[in-house]
Order: C-alpha cells, then structure tokens, then sequence
C-alpha cells in the first residue's frame, strides 16, 4: 500500500470535512478499501477512520420498514432477527457473501460501494488499460478471459460486473440509502458504466453513506435470495436473483413481484420486464421459465460469459418456482 | 523519511507500544514487529483465512485490518486463547485429538475461526459449521477432522467446560 | 484384510507403530508455537519485494530503477544490469553443466510473471511499494500460450517415456468394441497455504536459509553449486513446513536472488513471494491432454490400449506431465503403446504436483474404461474385475503386494454399488440429479537411502534426530513411535529433531518415498542403540545386570530387566546413571555396505540419482486405491456437488492410522478441487495466468466437502519397505478426478473429458 496517513474522524461532519481533501478516502470495514490499495487500484493519500463514530450501526426495524446505520456489519444484519422475518432476501444476500470474518468486518455502507472484481481491474501495474481505473485507457478484459464478466449493463468501455449480493436484494424491494439529508433510491445510485466507467456511483464529493432503509412489504417479506456459485462457500455469484412476491388473496395470482439479478450486470439489475409479464398471473412452470428469460432482454456475451445467459434465467426461475411453491 | 505513528495494542491481555506507519496491518504489525508469529498470512488479500484473529471478541482478517484502527480494541490472537496456567483451550485440545490439521499453518486461524464459530451458535450442526468454517482454506484438506473438532468442543464448550473464553468476552 | 477401527490415542493393537497416535507436532501448530521459514527472529533484516515481467516473451530492454532507488528505505535494486556471481546448479538427479552463469534476473523473458528485478528495503511496505515503481521495458517477441496455441505443434516425443506390448494398433483395429476419446487437464496448482519465501544469512563463506524445503539436503546442495561455496557451508532449517505438494523441493530463482541479494548487501534478508506471485514463480502441474483408444471383446475383456498424449513445459527446460504413467499399469491388457510428447510454450517451467504423471494419467484411462462399460452395457465395477491384473505387464513382474481387488470389493461393499442402477439419469434425490462413479490409483514404490541418529540420554528419554522432513504427512509422530517401538519405551518419552541439513541425511519428501526411507534409517538406528545399551547392562562392571548371567535383556515399558522376569529391572534412567552414561549414540544408514563412503552419502542425500523404481529388483511395487464418488447435480445450474465419498487404499502396512487418514482425505479433497474447480485460467493475448490469486483460483472451501470414508485393506509389503508400509501421500488423489467424471456422466449423461467440470459444460 502506498504511504498515506490515518485520521480517526469523531464525527460524521469532521468525517465529510475531511473527504473534501483531495485523495482522501473513507475507511470503514476496510475489505475493499485496503484490499485495493494493496493491489495498487487505490492509492489514498489519507483514510479517514469512521469505524470509532457511535450511533452509525443501529439497525431497526418496525411496520414501516427497516433502517440500518452504515457502520452495521453484514454478520450482524444477517443475523438480525427483525431483518431475516421483514426481509428473508436481504438476510440470507448477506449470509451468502464472502466469509463470516469478512462479514463481521465489513459494513453495510461500504459493502454497497464495493468495486468490481474484474482481474484486469485488480493488476494494474500487468494491464494499464482500464477504463475504470484510467479513463480513456480501454478495456484490457474484452478480448480476454471472460468467465466473470458481465452480460448485462455493458459498454464498449466497460464489462466489469458489479460483485455486490446485498445490493441485488436491496434493489429488488426499492430501498434506499441516505448521505446525511439526502436520500436517494438503491437502484439509482448505482451508474452504468456508459463511457465513463470511472463514474459507478451518484455519491458527491465527501458525501459518506450514513444509512439504508427499505420499505416493508409483503413481497419483500416472502422472499428468497438464490446464489449459484462454482464453490459451496466464500465466491461471489455466478449468477444470483432476488425475488419476492405477494399474491392475491386467492393465495394464487401475482399481486406483486420484485425479481432483481446479481452477477451478470455491471450494476444491481432489477428485472422488470419479468416482474411485468407475471403481475397478474397464476404462476405455472412454463409461464415463469418464459417470463425468467425476458430478464436477459439486452444481454450480450463476451465469450467466456455466454453461460450467464442461459444460467440467469434459470436462478431467477428457480427463485420465482420457490417462492410460488412450484420447486 | 515515511510518517510513523506510536501505537498501543492491547493484544492478549497485554499492551504492546509500537511504532509503525500507518499503513502496516494488524497481521504484518503482529508478526514483523511484535514476534507475534502466530496469527498466518496466507494470501495477504482475505480469500483465505490464515490470518484470522479476533478483535473485541470478534473473528476478523487482520490481513485487512489496519493496525492504527484497533487501536483501543482487544485483540486475541492463538498465542492469547489457552489458560494461564498453560491448559489448552477446548478447541486447540479437539483439533490435536481429530488430527484436524497437517501442515499446521491455516491451523491458527481455523481455532480463532472455529472458537468464534461456537461462541457466534454456528457450530449447530456439521452442515452449518462447515459453511460458517467456509472462510477458512485449509489445502492438506482436513476439513473432516476440523468438523469433528468444532464439534465435540462446541459440546465441550456448553456443557461448561470452558471458562477462559468467556473470560475474553467480557 | 482390515478395516481399520477408529481407536484413541494410545491404543496400539498394532503394535507402537500401526498405532492411532496424535500428532506429536500438535501442541506448537495449535498453539502459535510452530515457526515457519518467515517467522525465524532474525537481527537486522531487510526485506525483498519481486519484480515479475509483464509479458509473456522477449527481452527487457531496459529497467528504470531511479523512482524505486529514491523510494523511502530502498536499500537496492537488483535487475538484469546485475551479474550475480552465480552459477547453474545441478538438477535432481545431480547433472551439472560446468561452470556456466546462472542469471536468476534474466534479460530474456520466457514467461509472463517471470522473476526481472527485485527491490530491498527496510520494511516490508517500503520494499512493496518501491517494487510498484520499477518500470521495465521490453522488446516483446511472438510467443506461444499453451497446448491449444496453433504455433505450439505436436510436441517433440519422449522417447523414454513410450511403453508398449504385443502389437496394440493391430488388436485396437480388430477389437469388437472400440472406444477413443480425448482427455484433458488444465494448469493446476499447488497453493500450500504457506506461500514460498525465505530469510537467509551469511556469516562469512557461511550460509544459513530458513526456507520451507522438502529436502534440506538437496536444496543445501543447490545453494553451495549457486554460490561455489563449500556443501558444508550451507545450512537449510526447515522444521515446519506450511503445505508443498511438491512445490517445495528445490531452490528457485527468487531463493537465489534473496541469498545474492543479502551477500551483496551483508545483511539478512526476508524475501516473501506474494501470493499473485506464487503463481507464477515456480510451476504447478502442466496442462496435459491425451487420446486414448480401447479396444475390448464383446464381453469387455480388454484386447488393447492405444494412447497418446501430450504436457507443455517451459521453452527452456523439460518437465514431463507424464500422461501414461498409470496406463499400463491397471489392467490386464494383452496389447498396449504409449507415447508422451513435449510442447514447449511461453510459461514458469511445471512441476512436480501431487501424484504428478498418475493424477492426469488415471484421469484419462479410468474415464476410458467407463466409456467402455457404457460401450459395452457392463457394470463398471464388474468391467474392472474381469480385466484384474495378476501381474505387472509392463514389466512383467509379479506384484509385491496388490490389494486392489479387495479395494474395488470392501470399497464397493461399503458404498452400496450393488444398488446402483446402470442407466445414466436414473438416480435421483427430488430436483438433483445423482450419479455413482468409480476411479482406481496407483503410485509407485520409490525406494531411496536415509540416515538417522539416535541418542539414549541419561534421564532415559530418547531423541530421534534426522534432516528429513514434516510437511504435515506426520514424519515426527511415526518416527517417535517407530524408535519407541525398538527401544521399548512409550512414544511421548521420545523427542524427535528434524528439518535441518546438518543433521543426517536424507531423501526428498516426495514421490512418497520418505516414510518408507527414513523409519528405516530410525529402525536401524534404534536396533543399534538397544543393542549398545544391552551390551553395556550386560558387560559394564557397575551394571546391576553384570552378574544375572542372562545373555539378553528386553526392554518394554520404558523399563530393562532379565527375560522372564527374574532379577532386576531397572529404568532406562536408572540404568544409564549405574553405568555411568549420559548419553548412548547411534548413527546409521540405509546404503549398502561398499557404497557408504563420503561421496555415496553425498550422492544419496542431495541427489536423486540413487532412487530406485518400483520394478527394480524382482517384483514391482505400488500402492493402489479405489474411489467410489456419489455426485448430486442440479441441471438447471449445471452444478456439481460430491455427496458421498467412499475410499479403500492398498498402501501396505500403516505406521499410523490416524495419520494416513487424514493424507488419504487431502488426497481425495484436493481430487475434487482438481474435478470441479482448479483452473489457470490463461489470457491468450499475455500468455498470462489471470486467476493468480485464491479468490479465483478455487481450491475447495469446508463447505465442499462431505464426511470421506477411507479404508485401509493393505497388508504389510517387506519388499516395499522395512516396517511393510508403502507410499501414503500421493495415491490419494490418483483418481479421484475421474471417479468424479464418472459419477457426472452417470447422473447427467453428460461425459465431461476435460477439467474441471464447470457449470457452464453441463448447462
């Protein structure tokens, strides 16, 4: 890691003082932040420290919903008993990912602002082109190894896929995170990467994330996070889906549904095309395996990455059938 | 010349004064500067779980830990877990009985993971430790064995045996 | 036949070896007490960061050190402008051109992630950070990125490595059933979790290097030729080491550039190779792919095996992956030709990974012969058992010892195969598809010389002191109780000492050879030692044994005495202290008499020029494996999970169960990381290896893996070894792969013939 020095912030307000500075960066559960600094992607010239600040990792939930402060660590949102009744998606998202040391070091703020996986990404000093990193630089990872890429959300600039699985469920039930007064909806804080792949987030200048909340709903109340993976344990998704869904009272028909993907997209991808086609319906086999593709409408393969479109499909179906009790 | 910053650790029970940049780790500040060789680095990057350690009672990755963060924390380590009097702890005992190691080296980080495993109640059943155990590569593969061992301390553990642990708890 | 039972710690029915003993390492690996090369408190050091190229083929042109010179702590760079001082060590075997300069920081690049410069400095950040700063321009040149690289060509065949019999294309050409398949292996890798590094020390001409070694005597030897200094000058110590599976055996160029690096500098230096490093500064097993083509009659007796197969090695040194190494030796076949061939291409020369030649081997002919029995409709157990060998055909030697029947039978028996259905997507368990397969292994005896030495102190407890090795196989614990079974004293009253190359020599831990060596130098050893000791209690003038008139003594318990019990007995202390001894030494090896001068032992020790093959005297020896796999499979994700493992293992006499187990399991575990997971993953464009780290280089996680059931029904081989046992370490995995393939063929219908068996080939 590149020398850079520490500042433990007593508060939020010094914290966003302090992020004014240029190459400053925040340091919360660290295991994107310092993972990418010692790779080289990250060279920060001071951390700020907000880990020590109180009152940041609460986590409540009521009727209206669940709100969780951006220190909360993803083992302890996981295990929360109010979040694994209110919102099972979004529990089981985060007892899912990485490993139970990574998820009690890690926190909600940051895990929703970790970068992307790309091995093209993580070397630069093997592969300078890089749009995200360097922009105007090019793609060292189309034309390359494309296992992990995505196939959804692209650019000729980018095909990184955002890593995230909370992410994914916390799209899928219209949350939001808050940065002090300003609020904004999960699902536009993320960007595409368009021509400027360097841009992933809607986050201003020493704006710091101090807080998620979602919605309660019956649909995200009867939930489910699927994660198809090569390994058991410890890997981030090959593809994933959060679905959710509440029914009419004949206990049949599609009242709502949320269906959002991770792994495949450069950006948690809600998928409303499938959430459209089945409002409304009885749910069968056939009509949600049909329905399930219409999440890859847009999708281009890069090579190594063509199974994620016939893989998506079948864990958004999977998690809908599951949902429907029709797997 | 680099920017140093004093630290002072309360690592095991006992308080270490260093001197180091802010940018060491906790697990480079435990084995470089502390002789505190215990605690593995694996991979330097948390995709393997050598290097776990416990802080406030917590299993972490101090290979993505900053030293300068924990300050005012506690930090145990595996040189920190058996008694006083030089007993072993419930689980370092099991994983000698189950012979649930070779090499020797994720085997630190297997006992941190594996006593915050049973404090955490994710040593319920054998599925469950080996996915809540998942963080903690072990290549000589003796992943049967550290099920057994996770086990029958987790059984050690509740009915009392243990008292040290909860010593570092509270 | 037996089936060991699962007894505690000190119940030895076997005997003191063959018991259940727990590590006796185990007290230090579990408490943080264990110290690995990195960890060694060494005064003054300076730390060594690589500097690996970034292209896959050329020149360096030129290295801008200036940045990294200026850097905070930077003591020096070294690149290719650095002549060394060094020379071209000899290989394993102990070929040694003369006088020829070894550049470790070469000019010309051979493979993406070669070793070009490195940086020293006072930290281990500093050094880290300075190493990113270290520009280096090439002259890039065509290069050529693996098997499937269309300038790589066939490959130049090995001669020495084509084995055959009776006429196999003609019998191939008028056999009834024919099957001909390619099989494929990609770049696998070690990934010990210890990665590879060391700290080294010159004190004058002297040399010491605390380095994870599989062999201190034979990478001492690789230092002093390096160097041109004295063998004796060179110490390695390597009391733990945190995983090798082979990828510990020798120095490699970054060891010689931290040992230059700290003369030129005249202090220690720590050199850590990065984990992203690790992957490309020594090699892993090479990418192979073979064809083989099996002829057999109607009712599936084998008329001929035809195979032809192919590894990549590096562009400047040769290292087979030998496809047909296990081929010949499985079965019964009346006609049989293999040929291996050689594919240079642009990567870190390959090596030695567990079970290397039989692993891809066996994955190619034991996927073969279920192909057969589907060709055929024949039960693949039953097609094995009619195609028994009774004897080794290649060689045409009887067998030592061969348990392989009955592990193909209890192995059965245990796992139920006699409620398999034969049909492909037959076997379900609700959404998951399941399949049963079976992949047999073999290794072969490796026999090697080893020296060891004893000492009896004085306050009656016994010290076993050897150069060899424990990497985890658990050379400490079966040499205590190999000593405490001579010498009639319990196991925990002996200390065991190894890991050092000024200790007594000894061969590589490697081509599980070593067990076998050394308990034989420590039964030798021990045996001389009692016999001192009861010479003296029978002869010493102040021995209360003196004047019993007994012409022997025995020794049990830890206690001496007068057969039959009449007379004295005393303990070993106090028989020590009536003679008036604090120490009885013993040394001893294995070599023959006339050929245990100075330089045999050089030769045996640091070379592996005196090994002796598994057909080199009248019989040809192996130990032998069957692996009976269940897999569960969801089609829609195409994902594979192993449900249900079930081994037996011919590996002769078990020096302790308890042990073998657990390598017979990280065997099989590392066999299913190979099936389902473990890929380089190679970027055509950089010949580069693109997954250099373990978050995607998967190895598998605990989850992975369900309980394994291992089983022993060898018996003891006294050709094989001394105390009966043969080789443990590396049949393990042998098979494995295919036993998987297998299990996915059967529940899916889908043959998978090249690894691993990602979701993406079964969707």
């Amino acid at each position: 890691m590149r020398d850079f020095s520490y500042f433990r912030a007593a508060s939020t307000e010094e914290a966003s003082r302090a992020m004014l500075d240029a190459g400053a960066m925040l340091l919360a559960g660290g295991t994107t932040l310092l993972d990418l600094a010692k790779c080289g992607v990250s060279e920060p010239d001071t951390l700020v420290d907000i880990t020590h600040l109180a009152g940041l990792g609460d986590i409540a939930v009521d009727a209206n919903g669940a709100t969780i402060g951006a220190l909360a660590k993803m083992g302890e949102v996981a295990d929360h008993p109010g979040v694994k009744a209110a919102f099972p998606a979004v529990a089981q998202s985060l007892s899912l990912a990485a490993s139970a040391q990574l998820r009690n070091m890690a926190t909600i703020g940051g895990n929703l602002l970790q970068r992307t996986r790309c091995s093209y990404f993580r070397e630069p000093g093997v592969f300078p082109a890089c749009n995200k990193r360097n922009p105007g630089s090019g793609c060292s990872a189309i034309g390359g190894v494309t296992r992990n890429h995505a196939v959804l959300g692209t650019s000729r600039a980018c095909i990184a896929v955002n890593p995230g699985d909370l992410a994914v469920a916390l799209v899928a039930f219209d949350a939001y995170v808050e940065m002090g007064r300003r609020r904004v909806a999960i699902e536009d804080l993320y960007m595409l990467p368009g021509e400027t792949p360097d841009w992933e987030t809607v986050l201003k200048n020493g704006e710091i994330i101090t807080g998620i909340g979602i919605p309660a709903s019956v649909a995200a109340k009867n939930s489910t996070y699927l994660k198809v993976r090569d390994r058991q344990s410890y890997e981030f998704a090959a593809a994933s889906a959060a679905v959710g869904i509440e029914f009419e009272a004949d206990g049949k028909t599609v009242r709502d549904i949320r269906v959002a993907l991770g792994g495949v997209a450069t950006k948690p991808w809600r998928a409303r095309a499938v959430e459209q086609s089945l409002i409304g319906t009885v749910l069968d086999v056939e009509a949600v395996e049909k329905a399930s593709r219409l999440s890859m409408e847009g999708a281009v393969s890069h090579g190594g990455n063509s199974y994620k479109i016939e893989l998506a499909p079948r864990v958004v179906a999977r998690a809908i059938l599951t949902m429907g009790g029709l797997a | 010349m680099t920017r140093t910053i004093h630290l002072s650790l309360d690592i095991n029970g006992k308080r270490h004064e260093l001197d180091v940049e802010p940018r060491v780790t906790l697990l480079d500040a435990l084995r470089e500067s502390l002789a505190l060789t215990g605690t593995k680095k694996g991979c330097d990057q948390g995709q393997c779980g050598a290097c776990t350690c416990h802080v406030d009672g917590k299993r972490v990755l101090s290979c993505l830990t900053l030293a300068a963060q924990v300050e005012g924390r506690q930090i145990t380590t595996i040189e920190g877990i058996a008694a006083e009097n030089g007993d072993l702890h419930p689980v370092q005992a099991a994983f000698i009985e189950n012979d649930a190691f070779q090499c020797g080296y994720c085997t630190p980080g297997q006992i941190m993971s594996a006593v915050a495993c049973i404090r955490e109640g994710h040593a319920g059943s054998e599925e469950e430790i080996r996915e809540y155990m998942s963080g903690n590569l072990c290549r000589c593969g003796a992943y049967n064995s550290i099920v057994a061992a996770v086990r029958e301390a987790a059984s050690a553990v509740t009915t009392g045996i243990e008292a040290k642990d909860k010593v570092e708890v509270a | 036949m037996t089936i060991m039972e699962t007894r505690k710690h000190g119940d030895a029915a076997d005997g003191m070896v063959g018991g259940r003993f727990s590590r006796l390492d185990g007290k230090l690996k579990t408490t943080g007490g264990a110290t690995y090369a990195l960890e060694q408190p060494v005064k003054n050091l300076v730390h060594a960061v690589l500097v690996q190229s970034t292209i896959a083929a050329g020149r360096v042109v030129a290295v801008d050190a200036a940045k990294a010179k200026a850097a905070p702590g930077v003591l020096s760079v070294f690149t290719p402008e650095d002549d060394l001082g060094l020379l071209v060590a000899s290989d394993w075997f102990g070929n040694r051109p003369d006088n020829q300069p070894f550049h470790p920081l070469p000019r010309e690049v051979s493979f993406n992630g070669q070793a070009i410069a490195a940086v020293v400095a006072e930290t281990l950040e500093q050094a880290t950070e300075a190493a990113k700063l270290v520009k280096v321009s090439y002259e890039e040149t065509q290069s050529v990125t693996g098997l499937d690289d269309p300038d790589a060509g066939e490959g130049r065949l090995v001669d020495m490595l084509s084995v055959g019999w009776g006429d196999a294309e003609a019998a191939y050409a008028a056999a009834d059933i024919k099957i001909e398949a390619e099989y494929r292996t990609p770049r696998e890798y070690h990934v010990p979790i210890e990665p590879h590094g060391l700290t080294v020390k010159w004190e004058g001409d002297f040399l010491t290097v605390w380095e994870p070694s599989q062999w201190t005597h034979g990478m001492a030897r690789t230092y002093a030729e390096w160097f041109d200094i004295p063998y004796e000058n060179v110490r390695i110590v390597s009391p733990f080491i945190g995983g090798g599976f082979g990828s510990k055996a020798m120095g490699y160029t970054y060891s010689a550039v931290a040992a230059a690096a700290a003369r030129k500098l005249g202090r220690p230096v720590k050199l850590a190779v990065t984990r992203p490093q690790t992957f490309t500064a020594y090699g892993g097993r090479a990418a192979t792919r073979q064809t083989i083509r099996i002829g057999a009659t109607k009712d599936g007796v084998l008329q001929a095996i035809v195979h032809r197969g192919a590894s990549e090695t590096s562009v400047f040194a040769d290292f087979p992956e030998q496809t047909g190494a296990a081929t010949p030796l499985l079965y019964a076949v009346p006609n049989l030709s293999t040929q291996h061939r050689l594919v240079p291409v642009n990567t870190v020369t390959p090596g030695a990974l567990r079970a290397p030649g039989k692993n891809p081997s066996a994955f190619g002919l034991e996927s073969a012969i279920e192909e057969l029995s589907y060709a055929i409709g024949m039960d693949p157990l039953e097609l094995r058992l009619r195609n028994y060998a009774d004897h080794d055909y290649q060689s045409g030697k009887p067998w030592s010892t061969r348990q392989l029947r009955e592990a193909l039978t209890v192995g059965a028996e245990v796992f139920g195969w006699s409620r398999r259905s034969h049909e492909p997507r037959s076997m379900r368990d609700g959404r998951q598809l399941v399949g049963w397969g079976i992949g047999c292994g073999t290794f072969p005896v490796l026999k090697a010389a080893s020296e060891a030495l004893i000492r009896i102190l004085g306050d009656g407890s016994v010290e076993v002191v050897s150069g060899a090795i424990d990497m985890g196989q658990g050379t400490y614990t079966i040499l205590a109780q190999t000593a405490a079974e001579v010498l009639g004293v319990p196991a925990e009253q002996v200390d065991v000492k190894l890991g050092d190359s000024s200790l007594p020599g000894a061969t590589v831990a490697g081509g599980s050879m070593l067990a076998g060596a050394i308990t034989g130098a420590v039964h030798k050893a021990a045996t001389a030692a009692r016999d001192e000791l009861i010479g003296l209690a029978l002869n010493d003038s102040n021995s209360p044994f003196r004047d019993t008139g007994a012409n022997t003594l025995v020794i049990a318990d830890g206690r001496i005495s007068v057969p039959r019990g009449e007379g004295p007995s005393l303990t070993l202390a106090e028989l020590m202290s009536a003679i008036g001894r604090d120490r009885i030494e013993t040394q001893r090896n294995t070599l023959p008499e006339g050929a245990n001068g100075p330089e045999d032992h050089k030769r045996s020790w640091t070379t592996m020029a005196n090994v002796q093959g598994p057909t080199a005297g009248d019989l040809s020896m192996h130990s032998w494996c069957a692996h009976f796999v269940e897999v569960k499979v969801d089609e829609d994700f195409g994902t594979v999970r192993v449900s249900r493992v079930v081994s037996a293992f011919d590996c002769g006499r078990i020096y302790n169960p308890k042990l073998a187990e657990s390598q017979w399991r990280g065997g099989i575990i590392m066999g299913i990381g190979q099936a389902l997971l473990e890929e380089g993953l190679i970027d055509e464009r950089f010949g580069r290896v693109i997954n250099n780290n373990m978050g995607d280089y998967l190895v598998p996680t605990n989850a992975d893996i369900p309980h394994i059931q291992v089983i022993s029904v060898g018996i003891p081989d006294n050709d094989a070894s001394v105390l009966g046992g043969k080789g443990v370490g590396e049949v393990g995995i042998v098979g494995v792969a295919p036993a998987i393939a297998n299990a996915v063929f059967h529940a899916t219908g889908k043959r998978v013939r090249d690894l691993p068996i990602t979701l993406e080939k079964l969707i």
